[in-house]
C-alpha cells in the first residue's frame, strides 16, 4: 500500500544521507523523495513516498524517528491530505498532432506551455501522481516525448492540524 | 547554530572559560571534563595536533607519582582501539573513547563502531580528517567517514565550523550515553584541530527532536491503571517467566530486576547480552535461552503462560520463528527504552517505554501494596517444581569419559576458581557459546561478548579495555584459535602495558562453529574451516610478544593443576588448550527452527524425539 511520510529534519550536513541510508539499509523502498528548506531555514521538510503494510510502515516511522536530526515524522496517508507532483516534459513538433494537442491543453488547466523552441515545446503540469500519470499518458499519445523531468510528491495534511517540531 | 553561542564564556563557571585554546586543546579539555580516564588510539598525520595536545595535557597535569591523567593506550590496529573502548564501556558503563587518524585509521574502526551499535554500547570515536579545504579532493589518507559511519553509528558529526567543535564534542558524549546507548563518531579536519579558539566551558548543540523524545521516555511513568492492567493479567498466570536482555544492564536496572523477580518469586532467563542481569547461580535463574541456550531455559519458554520481556528484543537467535516463540504464553509484557522494538518481532499485549528500573520498582511496589503475594500464597509452587525438574533432567552435560580435553571442562575448571566474579571476554564461535553456558555470572558487566554483530577478534582487545576499567578484577579472554588470529597483534599490547590479563585459546584447529553448521547442514563438507595444517605455534607467538607465562595444555590429567597455576599467575598469562576438535555446542535450536525442534546432542537429555538427520535447508537461513 502506498504511503506518504513527511519528515521535519534539522538542516544539518549529512542529514538527508542518513534518512536515505536508513531506508536502503533496512530494505525499505523509496518510490519518491522530495526535500527543501521550510519557512524556517534551519528545518528541511522531506516528503517520502513508500509502500508497505501497517507493520512495515510502523517500523519505518519508528526507525526514522530514532535518527538524531529528525524533528518530527508523520504518516500523512493515515488521514486526509493534499499532494502534488511537478512534471516538466519536452515534446517534439515533428509528429505532433497539433489540434489534438491544443484540445488536450484546454482540457487540463493545470498544464501550460512554458517554453517554445524551433522544434520543441516544454509543457509543465502539476497535480497528484495519478493526475500526472493520466496527463502524461494522454500527452505521449499526441506528441513525441523528447525529455522528461518529474519531481517527487510534496504533501501536507488537510485542515488546521500542523506538523511542527516538538518544543 | 546560534544556540551554541548563547552563553558568554565568562558566565559558564568553567575555570578555563574564556581561555584561548587550539581546537586540539579543546578536544582534550572536553575529554577531561567528560571524565575520560583512558583513550585508546593510534596516531597518524591528520590527528597529530590532538595527539600533541594529549601529550602536553599529560605532562602539565601529571599526578604527584608521575601518572598521566589521560593515558593513551596504543593498539596494534585501530580495530583494536575500537574494541578496547568497547571493553572499557561494557565493563564500566561509562563512555569508551577511541582516537584515530583519517582514512585507514578511521575505516579500521568501522567494525567496532557497527559492533557497538548492534549491542548498544556507548563509545565515542574521534577521527582526524584531511583539512576542510582538501575534503573531496582524493587527498592522502582521505575517506568519506561521515558517509561510511552514518550507516553504522548512532550518529556521526563532521566538524566543518571550528566554533561548533566544543559543543559538538560534548553532544557526542551525550548522544552516546543517553537513550539506547550507541557509538558516536566525530570527524575532525586537521585545520579545525589547529584553529585558534576561545574555550567556553559549557554548551551543547541544539537537538530538539532527539532531546524531546528522550525526555518523553525518561519522564514516562506507569500510572495505577496500567499497573492494574499488568497485575490483572499476571494474576491469572501460573507459569510466569522473565526474559531479560542487555537493555537491563545498559539501563543499570539489574538491582530493580532482581528485586522484582525476588518479590514475586519469578524465574528469569536471559539473552546472551543479558548474562549477569541476575545471578546465574540462583535457583530461579534458568541461565541463557535461545539458539544455544540451556535446554531447561528453552523448555521453560515453551511452558510459560506469561512472558515478561525486559530490555530484550526477540532477535533471531532467541526467536528464530517468532510466531512459535513462547507459544504457550497467553500474555506478553514488554519493557524497553526504544519504541522501535515494541511489536517489531512479536506483538506485546502490554508494554511500557521508559526508565526500566523505575518501571520495575513501581510495579513491584504496586503489586505488593495490592496484595499480590505469589510467594506467600505458593501460587507458583507447581511451576517452580516443574522448573527444578527441568533443570535436573535436562542439565548441561558433555562427554566426561573422553580421552580428549573437553572445552566445557576447561571453563568449569576456571569457573571453579573465579566463581562468577571475574570479567570474561570472548571471540565469536563455539568457545563463546561454551563460555556463556558454563561460566557463572553473579554480577552485570562481567560478560563481554560481541552478541549481535558476532565479530571474531573481539575478545582480546575487549579484555584490554576492560582491565583499564576494572583494575580490581581478574580479566580472562576465552578465545578460539580462529578468533584470536583476527587481532593477534594485541597480544603485545597486553604485555606492553603490563596488564595481568589471562588469555585462553581453546584450539580445535579451525572455525569450530562454522564446522558444526557444515556438519549439520552441509553433509560434512568442511569448506575452508579446517586449520589443522596451519603452522602457528601459539605459545611461541605469545612468548615472542612478551608473555612470561605461556603454556600449551594437551593432557587432560594436567588440566586442574595447569588451570590453577595459570589463573593464579601474577601478570599476563597465555594458555593454549588443545581440545577435542569434535566437541560441539549443544543444545542447538537450528536456524529457522522452533524450540520444539531443539537438538540437545548426545549428553543432554531431550524431551522430544531427536531428528534423525538434518538436511541443508533453504539458503536464506543464517
Amino acid at each position: 500500500m502506498r504511503r506518504i511520510i513527511a519528515i521535519l529534519l534539522q538542516n544539518e550536513a549529512g542529514a538527508l544521507v542518513r534518512v536515505a541510508g536508513l531506508f536502503s539499509a533496512r530494505g525499505y523502498n523509496i518510490d519518491s523523495l522530495t526535500v527543501a528548506a521550510t519557512h524556517d531555514p534551519a528545518i528541511s521538510r522531506l516528503t517520502l513516498v513508500t509502500s508497505g503494510d501497517d507493520a512495515v510502515i510502523d517500523q519505518i516511522v519508528k526507525q526514522s524517528r530514532k535518527l538524531i536530526d529528525v524533528l518530527e515524522i508523520a504518516d500523512l496517508s493515515r488521514s486526509d491530505h493534499l499532494e502534488s507532483e511537478l512534471l516538466i516534459v519536452k515534446i517534439g513538433l515533428t509528429g505532433l498532432a497539433a489540434a489534438e494537442f491544443d484540445a488536450c491543453m484546454q482540457r487540463h488547466p493545470a498544464a501550460r506551455v512554458v517554453d517554445q523552441g524551433a522544434g520543441s515545446r516544454v509543457v509543465q503540469f502539476s497535480g497528484t501522481g495519478r493526475d500526472v500519470n493520466a496527463f502524461f499518458a494522454e500527452l505521449s499519445n499526441l506528441a513525441p516525448v523528447l525529455e522528461l523531468a518529474r519531481s517527487g510528491t510534496a504533501a501536507v495534511g488537510c485542515g488546521d492540524a500542523v506538523l511542527t517540531p516538538r518544543a | 547554530m546560534n544556540a551554541v553561542l548563547e552563553d558568554p564564556p565568562e558566565t559558564t563557571g568553567h575555570p578555563l572559560a574564556g581561555s584561548a585554546m587550539s581546537g586540539a586543546d579543546v578536544v582534550v579539555q572536553v575529554l577531561a571534563d567528560e571524565g575520560v580516564e583512558v583513550v585508546f588510539g593510534y596516531s597518524g598525520g591528520a590527528i597529530l595536533p590532538v595527539y600533541d595536545a594529549v601529550f602536553r595535557y599529560n605532562r602539565e597535569h601529571a599526578t604527584a607519582d608521575g601518572a598521566e591523567p589521560l593515558p593513551l593506550i596504543v593498539p596494534a590496529n585501530e580495530q583494536g582501539a575500537g574494541f578496547m573502548a568497547q571493553g572499557y564501556a561494557r565493563a564500566s558503563g561509562r563512555v569508551g573513547v577511541a582516537l584515530v587518524t583519517s582514512g585507514p585509521g578511521a575505516t579500521n574502526t568501522v567494525t567496532p563502531v557497527r559492533d557497538a551499535m548492534a549491542d548498544s554500547i556507548p563509545i565515542v570515536v574521534l577521527c582526524g580528517q584531511v583539512p576542510t579545504g582538501a575534503i573531496g579532493t582524493d587527498a592522502f589518507q582521505e575517506a568519506p567517514i561521515s558517509n561510511i559511519m552514518a550507516a553504522c553509528a548512532k550518529h556521526v558529526f563532521l566538524v566543518t565550523d571550528a566554533e561548533r567543535l566544543e559543543a559538538t564534542l560534548r553532544t557526542a558524549f551525550e548522544i552516546a550515553r543517553t537513550g539506547r546507548p550507541g557509538p558516536v563518531v566525530v570527524d575532525i579536519p586537521k585545520d579545525i584541530q589547529n584553529a585558534e579558539l576561545r574555550f567556553r566551558g559549557s554548551g551543547t548543540l541544539p537537538l530538539p527532536g532527539y532531546r524531546a523524545r528522550l525526555r518523553a521516555i525518561d519522564t514516562a511513568t506507569l500510572d495505577a491503571a496500567r499497573c492494574a492492567a499488568f497485575f490483572d493479567a499476571l494474576g491469572r498466570a501460573r507459569r510466569p517467566l522473565i526474559y531479560a536482555g542487555g537493555g537491563v544492564i545498559a539501563a543499570d536496572a539489574t538491582g530493580a530486576l532482581r528485586d522484582f523477580a525476588r518479590a514475586f518469586a519469578m524465574p528469569v532467563t536471559t539473552t546472551l547480552m543479558g548474562l549477569g542481569a541476575v545471578d546465574t547461580t540462583e535457583a530461579l535463574s534458568l541461565q541463557m535461552l535461545g539458539m544455544h541456550g540451556t535446554a531447561f531455559a528453552n523448555y521453560a519458554v515453551e511452558d510459560c503462560d506469561f512472558l515478561i520481556a525486559v530490555g530484550a528484543r526477540f532477535d533471531d537467535r532467541v526467536a528464530g520463528v517468532p510466531q512459535a516463540f513462547a507459544g504457550g504464553a497467553r500474555y506478553i509484557a514488554h519493557f524497553d527504552v526504544d519504541p522501535a522494538e515494541i511489536d517489531k518481532v512479536k506483538r506485546a499485549d502490554w508494554h511500557h517505554l521508559g526508565n526500566l528500573a523505575r518501571a520495575l520498582d513501581t510495579l513491584r511496589i504496586y503489586g505488593l501494596q495490592h496484595g499480590f503475594r505469589p510467594r506467600e500464597q505458593d501460587l507458583y509452587a507447581p511451576w517452580h517444581a516443574h522448573l527444578a525438574a527441568l533443570k535436573r533432567t535436562h542439565a548441561m552435560n558433555y562427554d566426561r569419559a573422553s580421552a580428549l580435553i573437553q572445552p566445557y571442562a576447561v571453563i568449569e575448571a576456571i569457573n571453579a576458581i573465579t566463581r562468577g566474579r571475574a570479567i570474561i571476554s570472548t571471540g565469536v564461535g563455539q568457545h563463546q557459546m561454551w563460555a556463556a553456558q558454563y561460566f557463572d555470572f553473579r554480577e552485570p558487566r562481567l560478560w563481554l561478548t560481541s552478541g549481535s554483530m558476532g565479530t571474531m577478534g573481539f575478545g582480546l582487545p575487549a579484555a584490554i579495555g576492560a582491565q583499564f576499567a576494572r583494575r580490581d578484577l581478574p580479566v580472562i579472554d576465552i578465545d578460539g584459535d580462529a578468533s584470536i588470529r583476527m587481532n593477534l597483534g594485541e597480544l603485545e599490547t597486553v604485555t606492553t602495558y603490563g596488564l595481568p590479563i589471562k588469555v585462553v585459546v581453546l584450539n580445535n584447529a579451525g572455525d569450530g562453529m562454522v564446522r558444526q553448521w557444515q556438519k549439520l547442514f552441509f553433509k560434512g563438507r568442511y569448506s575452508a574451516t579446517d586449520k589443522s595444517l596451519h603452522k602457528k605455534d601459539f605459545v611461541r607467538a605469545a612468548q615472542a610478544d612478551g608473555f612470561e607465562w605461556a603454556r600449551r595444555l594437551a593432557d587432560p590429567a594436567e588440566l586442574p593443576a595447569v588451570i590453577a597455576e595459570f589463573v593464579a599467575f601474577d601478570g599476563p598469562a597465555f594458555l593454549e588448550v588443545v581440545i577435542d576438535p569434535d566437541a560441539g555446542v549443544y543444545p542447538m535450536v537450528g536456524p529457522g527452527m522452533t524450540y520444539a525442534q531443539m537438538i540437545t546432542g548426545d549428553f543432554i537429555v531431550s524431551r522430544q524425539a531427536q531428528p534423525a538427520a538434518l538436511e541443508a535447508g533453504p539458503s536464506e537461513m543464517f
